[in-house]
């Protein structure tokens, strides 16, 4: 049985990997890959102490770091799947090789990106419909598109598309755009670029590729129709809490409500940290520092149940012991 | 022969290209972004527009799928 499972490989898995390695506990880090969602950015300019970095390194870097303690065993590619309470812990099952046990469970899932869930959107997954800007503008070249999403997701998709393709509409949920000022700027410079507002996206269409979309333009209650072949979702993001949801709190939003003094969730054993929680800020180096929390908790949690009764240790569970 | 369909930013295709580097198996990159033959071939094969595409003896995969790049290998 190992002490510590940690679901996630992105700053928050990485971060409690590095600290459950110092502190020698067993631990198994599970995860499909390493530097979470930002690893297909192509230059990340706000990880405190490297002024400009690829996703892929960063990826990298966190991957190296781990790697560097005996204790930590790391599954890779692995995918959590589920989580049941056993004797003295937790089981997690994995998508190819059964079930790992562990005294706790720090879930550091992370975030993925939110859907449409329209007509069409699955249909032309990659046939025109791209969660991918900086993967996918190139491919687009003199091609018509939109960006669904006027936040930073979508300025920032807009202007990875700006150098290719000839026309980008914005379309745009709210009244007004509601990116950073300055990114809405340089968005607003480009006369390739179209911005849609109060435009509710219905649906996806074309043949074997897009070639085109519907949206309810709420201004005028019109069913409106651009014809261009590509679709760049940008609508935000939405948590990986789906393997503990029936064990532990979430919020509406799905998020994992913990303590953010030490990463507990509403069940003792069970630490969580980064985007899959209610954190308000949805940073790396947030995630860094929350995960790093969580293993510090799970770590004394450890303690507490070395010490303790069974009886004992449910009733102080989650929280720091004073050593 | 392996060909693998890129674009210069997506870091599916670096993670591609790294695998084959390290295990010294050569492969021909054909840059989709620069090169409209070269996408049209990559969409024809594949049916899609997501990089990467890699072309391994004629069996296409989509995207940075390890395990079915070894078994097409036979790693």
């Amino acid at each position: 049985m190992y002490d510590l499972i940690i679901i996630g490989g992105g700053p928050a898995g990485a971060a409690a990997g590095v600290y459950a390695g110092r502190k020698k506990i067993k631990t198994l880090l599970i995860t499909e890959s390493f530097g979470g969602q930002s690893i297909v950015s192509d230059s990340i300019e706000n990880w405190i102490g490297i002024k400009k970095i690829t996703g892929l390194d960063l990826a990298k870097t966190l991957e190296n770091h781990v790697r560097a303690y005996e204790n930590v065993e790391i599954k890779i590619p692995g995918k959590a799947v589920a989580v049941k309470e056993i004797s003295g812990g937790w089981g997690i099952s994995t998508d190819k090789d059964g079930v790992y046990q562990s005294k706790t469970l720090l879930v550091a899932s992370g975030g993925r990106r939110r859907r449409l869930n329209i007509p069409g959107e699955d249909k032309f997954n990659g046939k025109g419909v791209s969660y991918c800007s900086t993967c996918d503008a190139p491919v687009f070249r003199d091609k018509n598109v939109a960006v669904i999403g006027g936040g930073n997701a979508g300025l920032e998709a807009a202007i990875d598309l700006i150098p290719y393709a000839s026309k980008i509409y914005i379309i745009n949920h709210g009244p007004k755009l509601t990116g950073d000022p300055l990114t809405q700027e340089e968005v607003k410079k480009s006369p390739k670029v179209v911005i849609i507002n109060n435009a509710e996206t219905q649906k996806i269409i074309g043949d074997k590729f897009v070639s085109g979309i519907k949206y309810l333009d709420k201004s005028d209650n019109q069913i409106k129709e651009l014809p261009l072949e590509g679709v760049f979702v940008e609508i935000g993001s939405v948590p990986n809490s789906e393997i503990v949801k029936d064990i532990v709190e979430t919020n509406k939003a799905g998020e994992i409500i913990v303590d953010h003094q030490t990463g507990a969730t509403s069940k003792p054993g069970i630490f969580a940290a980064g985007d899959v929680t209610d954190e308000i800020y949805k940073q790396n180096n947030i995630s860094a520092g929350d995960g790093i929390a969580a293993a510090l908790s799970a770590y004394n949690y450890l303690l507490n149940i070395k010490k303790q009764s069974p009886a004992f240790a449910e009733a102080t569970a989650g929280k720091p012991s004073n050593e | 022969m392996v060909i693998i369909y890129t674009t210069p930013t997506c870091v599916y295709c670096q993670m591609a290209k790294e695998f084959f580097k390290e295990r010294s198996i050569a492969y021909e990159e054909k840059n989709v972004s620069s090169d409209k033959e070269a996408l049209d071939e990559m969409i024809q094969k594949s049916g899609q527009m997501g990089t990467p595409v890699i072309d391994i003896d004629g069996k296409i995969i989509i995207g940075f799928d390890e395990a079915a790049i070894k078994e097409s290998l036979k790693l």
